[in-house]
């Protein structure tokens, strides 16, 4: 395929991808900020979601051969201090790498900000790369997946493991709707009656809870 | 038919995160297929990087870990993606009468910002975190979350379980409840 038909296919593939992030509401500084304080469950619902259907579409591509795995490498250093680090970005940030383009294309201009300082976080680490890498980045199992540790046909444990996404996103919702979380602004601001959270803080119990 | 549901879906002013979750998720279907990867999005942000520096550094093109993402062909499709969200969150916000100004009514309550310009120096601070982690961690939400989920790699849950703890214990210790 040449460049010009890939960059055509991203930016199609990438209109659905912002669409999905905007009416799902999970591009919201408020509904990224809400997960994170356990109170608001649109993030995590939309994120196991989208992994559970992906599970299923690659047990059958892969399952049929149409396409081989991608799976990153595991190494667990990197992983780990990596992933604190993004995550405590991503409750200052209000955005992950790609919501913080939905932020801007709905509006928000803090987000110009968030993303200047992404492509500057980039860009150094870019430079530190040659020095973080015999600290940070070696070692670890390679890009190993559950179903190679267990010897399993990797589109038997894949649906096997969308059924459990499933059950669980089931139960949650039964616990706490999706509809009651969006609030009244779409906003991830959390309301009861039409009165913001922050402002019962007087111990008023709210339905989350 | 189709027309008229594109239409109402389109202009609705939010949709269940399980409908969302499963349109983003099929999205795996030309990423695997015509890319022959799978959807990421903090790549890309070191090929606009490896870009910018160019201008003003002569040397990048010795650094290996830049080259390889400006002359990617996947990562210029990846950079396209990240382009699209941009423009997919526009059209959906405008069709549906969502545009936003300004930033987030919460930062008000979470970090007692008062003005843009407050708010975009903490922004700027969290979006340099974001992708630093995300480049040590190797992937973000999309890469590792999302898609490393979909291929059950090991790596990727611990990714994701960092993300987590990191995003709970920040959002908790230094933001206010919003």
């Amino acid at each position: 395929m040449s460049i010009l038909a890939m960059v055509l296919v991203g930016l199609l593939m990438g209109i659905v991808f912002g669409v999905a992030l905007e009416k799902s509401r999970v591009f919201e500084p408020g509904m990224i900020v809400g997960q994170f304080q356990l109170r608001n469950f649109i993030m995590v619902k939309m994120f196991l979601t989208a992994s559970a259907t992906g599970l299923v579409v690659l047990a059958g591509l892969n399952g049929f051969g149409f396409v081989e795995l991608h799976p990153k490498a595991a190494i667990y250093t990197a992983t780990i201090v990596g992933g604190l680090l993004m995550g405590g970005g991503m409750a200052i940030a209000g955005a992950c790498p790609g919501t913080v383009l939905a932020q801007i294309g709905s509006g928000y201009k803090d987000a110009i900000a968030v993303f200047a300082g992404g492509i500057l976080g980039a860009m150094a680490f870019g430079y530190l790369e040659p020095t973080l890498k015999p600290i940070l980045l070696t070692g670890g199992s390679g890009k190993i997946t559950y179903a190679d540790l267990l010897g399993m046909p990797f589109w038997q444990l894949a649906l096997i493991a969308a059924a459990i996404i499933v059950v669980a996103l089931a139960l949650l919702e039964r616990r706490q709707s999706w509809h009651d979380e969006l609030g009244d602004d779409f906003d991830g601001c959390f309301e009861v009656n039409g009165t913001k959270s922050t402002s019962s803080a007087a111990g008023t119990p709210t339905p989350a809870e | 038919m189709v027309r008229e549901a594109l239409v109402s879906g389109l202009t609705s002013r939010a949709w269940s995160p399980y409908a969302a979750g499963v349109l983003i998720g099929l999205l795996q279907i030309p990423a695997f297929l015509a890319i022959d990867t799978a959807l990421g999005a903090s790549s890309s942000y070191v090929t606009m990087a490896g870009h910018l520096a160019a201008l003003f550094d002569g040397g990048i093109a010795e650094r290996a870990y830049f080259t390889k993402y400006m002359t990617g062909d996947k990562y210029f499709w990846q950079t396209a993606l990240v382009v699209g969200i941009a423009a997919g969150a526009f059209l959906s916000s405008g069709l549906s009468g969502m545009r936003r100004i300004g930033f987030s009514p919460i930062w008000r309550t979470a970090t007692g910002s008062r003005t843009l310009m407050g708010r975009g120096v903490m922004g700027f601070a969290g979006g340099f975190l974001l992708l630093m982690g995300a480049r040590i961690a190797g992937g973000c939400t999309s890469g590792h979350g999302i898609s490393g989920i979909a291929q059950l790699a090991v790596g990727s849950t611990v990714a994701v379980a960092a993300m987590f703890a990191g995003g709970i214990l920040v959002a908790n210790l230094f933001l206010k409840r919003v």
